[in-house]
């Protein structure tokens, strides 16, 4: 079974739905809430997708971070340390430029909101499986 | 100096200053941006949840109840910012534009208790109201506020409380008394308040570390208004902590107890 690893400070009511979702699939979902606690599982477990945000916090092994900021830093420490895992930004940040950065990296961008739920699954689905089913 | 310099090195300073302004104004938007949007999203997305047929029934009922959570904060954050305009106006006049009136306070913090529950119950948090607090301070008396004023700034405190306590606790709202005020008291346990931090408590768009760490977003306007309204009635909000536990406490000149209807 494929785990998908969401990093969200607010678990409960921003990412629980397609959790839901995503599990009625027959996906793994776990969901952690902060940069320091995300990595340490990553060192320990397989995981397919990881599904994070943005704005939240680094926890306590990167205390300089701008909370605002956690996600980008986040992000280049998975593409080199993780570079198999497949990476979706999941935030409302609207600043163009550091949305590009992001795709450079090769890592897909969902602004909150804006994508309907079953396409953010499918999309999620298609990184971990190769395959979208309808 | 000539004076042509020193008009030189205060244009540059004013200018820098404006340059730090439209910054702090900037990154201000953006957060109002992000806190508006993210549980329009939540919503959204959890209607989209119920009605889709693959997610078992059984997990609809707790769908159900953040999207009430949801729209409770969007609420709570809209008034706030509608207050802040407002606040800005009576300030200026130094009076109230709404005539106080006798209200009840210990309904009123049941009300604004059960408002945030739902929101409290998605962290195992219980919010209690010492009834007994109430009626030995006020007895049957009322106290002459601006109602919507008030039960705005509580609910910026009882929502912090809610937000930033530790999982499986209680947050406590009862009545005190302290010297020539009456108090309504928020008690809470979770992240702790630096002394630094509670000197700037209070500063529009402030936001502790430990808070941030907690929640990265947020507005840092919820103490300001609950401060600016609790002056507005001659008033003020005590802080006092220790270690993890923090209490909250809106205080009232005692004259402005009055007998009920």
């Amino acid at each position: 079974m494929d785990t998908i690893l969401f990093v969200d400070d607010e678990p409960t009511t921003s990412t629980q739905p397609l959790r839901m979702l995503l599990e009625a699939k027959g996906f793994h979902c776990v969901s952690l809430t902060d940069m320091t606690s995300a990595l340490e599982f990553l060192r320990k477990e397989q995981v397919s997708v990881l599904v994070t945000d943005i704005m939240m916090p680094s926890g306590d092994k990167f205390p300089g971070i701008d909370s605002s900021e956690t996600g980008f830093h986040f992000v280049g420490r998975v593409r080199s340390e993780f570079p198999d895992v497949g990476i979706i930004c999941l935030s409302v940040i609207g600043d163009q430029s550091k949305i590009t950065k992001l795709k450079k990296q090769g890592v897909l961008y969902l602004r909150k909101g804006e994508t309907p739920l079953d396409t953010a699954a499918r999309l999620i689905e298609s990184k971990a499986t190769g395959t979208i089913s309808y | 100096m000539s004076e042509l310099e020193s008009l030189q090195t205060e244009v540059a300073q004013l200018k820098a200053e404006l340059a730090q302004t439209k910054a702090v104004n900037q990154k201000y938007l953006q957060n109002v941006a992000h806190q508006l949007t993210a549980p329009l999203g939540s919503i959204k997305w959890g209607i989209e949840a119920l009605k889709d047929e693959r997610v078992p029934i059984g997990r609809k009922g707790v769908l159900l109840s953040s999207i009430y959570s949801q729209a409770t904060i969007l609420v709570h954050l809209i008034k706030n910012f509608a207050l802040m305009s407002n606040l800005e106006a009576d300030l200026e006049l130094g009076q109230f534009r709404e005539k106080p009136e006798p209200i009840d306070v210990m309904r009123l913090s049941i009300n604004l208790a059960n408002d945030f529950q739902p929101q409290a119950l998605d962290s195992e948090i219980k919010i209690v109201v010492n009834d007994d607090s109430f009626k030995k301070v006020f007895q049957t008396h009322f106290l002459e506020i601006e109602k919507n004023l008030v039960a705005q700034a509580a609910s910026n405190i009882i929502e912090n409380a809610v937000k930033y306590a530790d999982r499986d606790t209680t947050v406590l709202i009862s009545a005190c008394l302290k010297g020539e005020h009456v108090g309504i008291q928020i008690e809470s346990v979770g992240i702790p308040i630096t002394k630094e931090e509670k000197e700037n408590i209070f500063e529009r768009g402030f936001r502790g570390y430990s808070a941030k760490q907690k929640v990265a977003a947020g507005t840092g306007i919820g103490l300001y208004l609950a401060l600016r309204v609790m002056k507005l009635h001659g008033g003020g909000i005590e802080v006092k902590t220790e270690g993890k536990l923090s209490h909250f406490i809106m205080l009232f000149p005692r004259n402005r107890v009055a007998k009920g209807h």
